[in-house]
């Protein structure tokens, strides 16, 4: 196990090189650099010029890579061109709330699907299965910044105001500012309303997956010799049914925290909330090329890294399976 | 009946009665509290001189503190200067300097932070973007701590408005923190590094998430400012603007979108809907010309391939748009039609629009003298960009007018910041939509629209419009000033080198209870005597 983990690391590395490769290309195809948003109103040509040299921007752009990656070996991310703020320190204030976003709104998915499954999976062509399939269907449709404006609509307004619309409050101990609203009841009151829009859209997608590989399991033999055996409904469903049913659905779960990644850049700005997605938007928007480095380098990380922890849930689903 | 005697005494007490009230409604204002103010756009950085964009302004108002500030009927008014004079032949400026004026880091403020100051502020290597509105300034001399001399290489009729409010007026900078830490801090939002004399300081900007200010105890106005602290998020989504601002989450919208001014006021009748004469015009920009080296910015110039011709650029931009339906379609009806190189709200502004009538039969016959017709259709490129919607809505339009007139105008969507690179940088465009810098002088629109400016997108090389601005600003007498102000705008209206469309609305919300808060436009955004009622 420990030299599967350890190759799995190693394999990261090129991956990651790959990706943050491939970004820092495209961004140089992007027409725009971030020197006109840097001069503003003061730009002249030969300002942009003397800019450009100083940021390494004239330099052709694998060479500007080698660059990057050289200094990311001895720990420094970069410093951001517009803001002047280094890279890392913002993605390490950030991360916390996207993170935390990203595991609620996985935690939404996972609260909604696995129930809607089992009930659709048992009770086939009845009328809760089609309920199911139906809010699956619905809810795969919906886009989350659409999802996110109804419910903004009806907690903020409708409510009068029962959930705060934008804006974040951190956990106690996990401040990383000087100032910072931090409590508990707070963090969930701002969390819970991006954490529904985000994840309900993969709820329905895990829904459906989960349905599906619960039909199939149900029907196999020794769910049925199980049943045979005279053990109850509960534990041949939870224990040997979805247990198996689940493999697949991780699988997928581990794939879709890049869209989780993607849909926080939408559902972070519709309530304002300081985290990672924000930060890449601003980033592409702005041509801020270190910090959009930052960027696809924290999010390919994420995005490794849970597909590992991922690979490594396949032994305690199914311990048949043994990695060397 | 009552005696004279008693009635005079009725009137004693009740003016006894109304001193009294002045009084208590004098002093009525509560000191304390937080203002949640929230911006629709990120704070670029804060070194107040160099960095861009009205949210940096709107922070470097409330942090730093200038020589003068002005009213909103235009009366210039002391700020860290108690008083001024100008020579006769106005190139003098002396300022006395009030004695209690201190920066944040406590050193004083005195004649030769305000000589360091203009001198970074004009110096290349600093990069500001208030250097072109400086360039009248010969030197700056100490004379004593407390007095300063700025001396003029000529005339300038609008020192004292770029001092009090060009962009962010002349915002007085330590020349203990400014030398002490880099520029780098000071755009990253250092507290140590940005050191202002304003009535607020800077506790903590973390980007993307906030800025807190807090009152600065030894600011000269005594008993100013009365908030303890202001804290500013960034809200881009006006959706959740409108949910905040309702649930009173915010305090005040600085920048509130045009289009959602309704929805806000349907649902909050208590909220305080700001806004006025438009300071920002709405242009559709034609390229005059283009680089002869095919080189962008270059100085050798070749005509445009369309708009280089004057009929052309009359048939489409004077005759081919109608402002009105744009106006009634785009805005609702809630901005005003327009055509002058100034914006309505703009000093010595004319109402030049009628030279340009809405007349699709003139704009055809006018194509046709230029050769365009059934046999050679007009065909032009007009790009836009994502910043805000209604750009595209005024693009929309416009493609629909000028197909009357035979003409196809094909959109070109693009975001911001590719936007500003080809509209700055002399890339290829024909037409583009957008709106530019509030205006509070027309001499601040040197900026855009000089044929030397950098920002002179349309690319003319006319050197009667420099003219025009350098006698604009060098007359002295006000009415001879007017005259030339308005013999400009009529010279601009008929040369088309900038096509205004209509004003640019801009409004600012409020709740109810924050109270004396004064609307400026873009131009300033104060806090020093905002109070909070509740």
């Amino acid at each position: 196990m420990r030299t599967y983990i350890l190759k799995r690391i190693l394999g990261v590395v090129p991956t990651v090189l790959m990706i943050t490769l491939v970004v820092f290309v495209m961004m140089r195809s992007v027409p725009g650099d971030p020197v006109v948003p840097l001069l503003g109103d003061a730009y002249t040509e030969e300002d942009a010029i003397k800019v450009r040299e100083a940021y390494g921007l004239n330099k052709p752009v694998l060479v500007q890579y080698a660059i990057w990656l050289g200094k990311l070996v001895q720990g420094d991310w970069g410093t951001s061109i517009l803001s002047g703020r280094p890279v890392l320190q913002d993605v390490l204030v950030r991360l916390p709330v996207t993170l935390e976003l990203v595991v609620l709104s996985m935690g939404v998915a996972l609260v909604i699907a696995i129930p809607a499954a089992i009930i659709g999976a048992l009770r086939r062509n009845t009328w809760a299965d089609y309920t199911a399939t139906s809010v699956a269907m619905i809810g795969v449709s919906i886009p989350e910044f659409f999802t996110g404006v109804l419910l903004l609509l009806f907690f903020s307004i409708g409510l009068g105001g029962l959930l705060p619309s934008s804006g974040w409050v951190y956990l106690p101990g996990t401040c990383p500012m000087m100032v910072c609203g931090v409590s508990l009841w707070g963090n969930l009151q701002h969390v819970l309303m991006p954490a529904i829009a985000l994840g309900i859209g993969r709820a329905a997608l895990l829904t459906r997956l989960l349905r599906t590989s619960m039909l199939e399991v149900i029907r196999t033999e020794y769910v049925t010799t199980a049943r045979a055996k005279g053990l109850a409904e509960r534990p041949v469903v939870l224990k040997h049914a979805l247990k198996n049913a689940l493999i697949p659905t991780v699988t997928v779960m581990g794939l879709q925290v890049g869209f989780l990644i993607g849909g926080a850049i939408v559902v972070e700005t519709l309530f304002a909330m300081p985290g990672l997605g924000t930060f890449g938007i601003d980033a592409i928007i702005g041509r801020d090329y270190q910090q959009v480095q930052g960027f696809a380098l924290v999010t390919a990380l994420a995005f490794v890294a849970i597909n590992l922890i991922v690979d490594l849930t396949y032994t305690f689903l199914d311990p048949r399976i043994r990695y060397a | 009946m009552r005696s004279p005697r008693l009635r005079l005494g009725m009137v004693a007490s009740l003016a006894v009665a109304l001193v009294f009230a002045g009084v208590t409604t004098a002093g009525a204002q509560k000191r304390g509290g937080t203002l949640r103010v929230a911006y629709g756009n990120e704070i670029a950085g804060l070194d107040f001189h160099v960095t861009p964009g009205y949210e940096m302004v709107w922070v470097a108002t409330n942090i730093g503190c200038g020589l003068i500030g002005i009213t909103t009927d235009g009366k210039f008014v002391p700020d860290a200067a108690e008083s001024w004079t100008i020579s006769p032949d106005g190139l003098l400026y002396t300022f006395k300097l009030k004695q209690n004026v201190l920066f944040h880091d406590g050193t004083k403020v005195d004649a030769a932070a305000v000589k360091f100051t203009v001198e970074r502020i004009i110096d290349p290597a600093t990069r500001s973007s208030m250097r072109s509105f400086m360039d009248s300034v010969h030197s700056v001399e100490v004379i004593d701590p407390h007095t300063v001399q700025i001396r003029l290489k000529q005339p300038y009729a609008f020192m004292l408005h770029m001092l009090a409010a060009y962009r962010m007026g002349l915002v007085l900078a330590s020349p203990a923190a400014t030398q002490k830490f880099s520029p780098e801090e000071r755009r990253a939002g250092k507290p140590e590094a940005v050191v202002g004399c304003g009535p607020f300081k800077l506790v903590e900007w973390v980007k993307g998430s906030h800025l807190v200010m807090d009152r600065f105890d030894k600011y000269f106005v005594p008993g100013l400012p009365y908030l303890d602290r202001v804290v500013i998020r960034v809200i881009k989504d006006p959706v959740t603007q409108m949910a905040a601002f309702k649930a009173g989450e915010i305090d005040f919208i600085a920048d509130f979108s045009a289009d959602h001014v309704d929805t806000l006021r349907a649902q909050n009748p208590r909220a305080q809907v700001m806004t006025g004469k438009e300071t920002t015009p709405m242009v559709a920009m034609m390229k005059v010309t283009v680089p002869a080296d095919g080189k962008p910015m270059s100085k050798e110039r070749g005509p445009h391939a369309i708009f280089n011709d004057i009929r052309v650029r009359k048939a489409i931009g004077c005759y081919g748009i109608d402002r009105k339906e744009i106006v009634k379609i785009a805005f609702k009806g809630q901005a005003t039609p327009w055509l002058g190189i100034i914006p309505p709200g703009t000093l010595d502004s004319v109402d030049v629009t009628p030279l340009c009538p809405y007349d699709p039969a003139r704009a055809r016959a006018l194509l046709a003298e230029a050769g365009y017709g059934p046999q050679k259709p007009l065909v032009f490129e007009l790009m836009t960009n994502t910043e805000k919607s209604v750009f595209s809505v005024i693009a929309t339009v416009i493609k629909e007018q000028v197909a009357r007139i035979g003409v196809t105008a094909n959109i070109r969507l693009v975001d911001k910041v590719s936007w500003m690179n080809t509209a700055t940088q002399d890339g290829p465009f024909d037409m583009y939509v957008e709106d530019l810098a509030s205006l509070m002088v027309l001499d601040q629109n040197t900026f855009l629209s000089a044929s030397t400016a950098s920002w002179n997108s349309a690319r003319h090389t006319d050197p009667k419009v420099d003219e025009y601005y350098a006698r604009y600003a060098r007359e002295m007498d006000p009415v001879k000033r007017k005259a030339i102000a308005r013999e400009f705008q009529e010279f601009s209206a008929d040369k088309l080198y900038w096509n205004t469309i209509s004003g640019s609305p801009f409004y600012q919300v409020s709740q109810p209870w924050m109270k004396d808060y004064v609307y400026q436009a873009e131009f300033k955004v104060l806090y020093k005597k905002v109070w909070l009622d509740k």
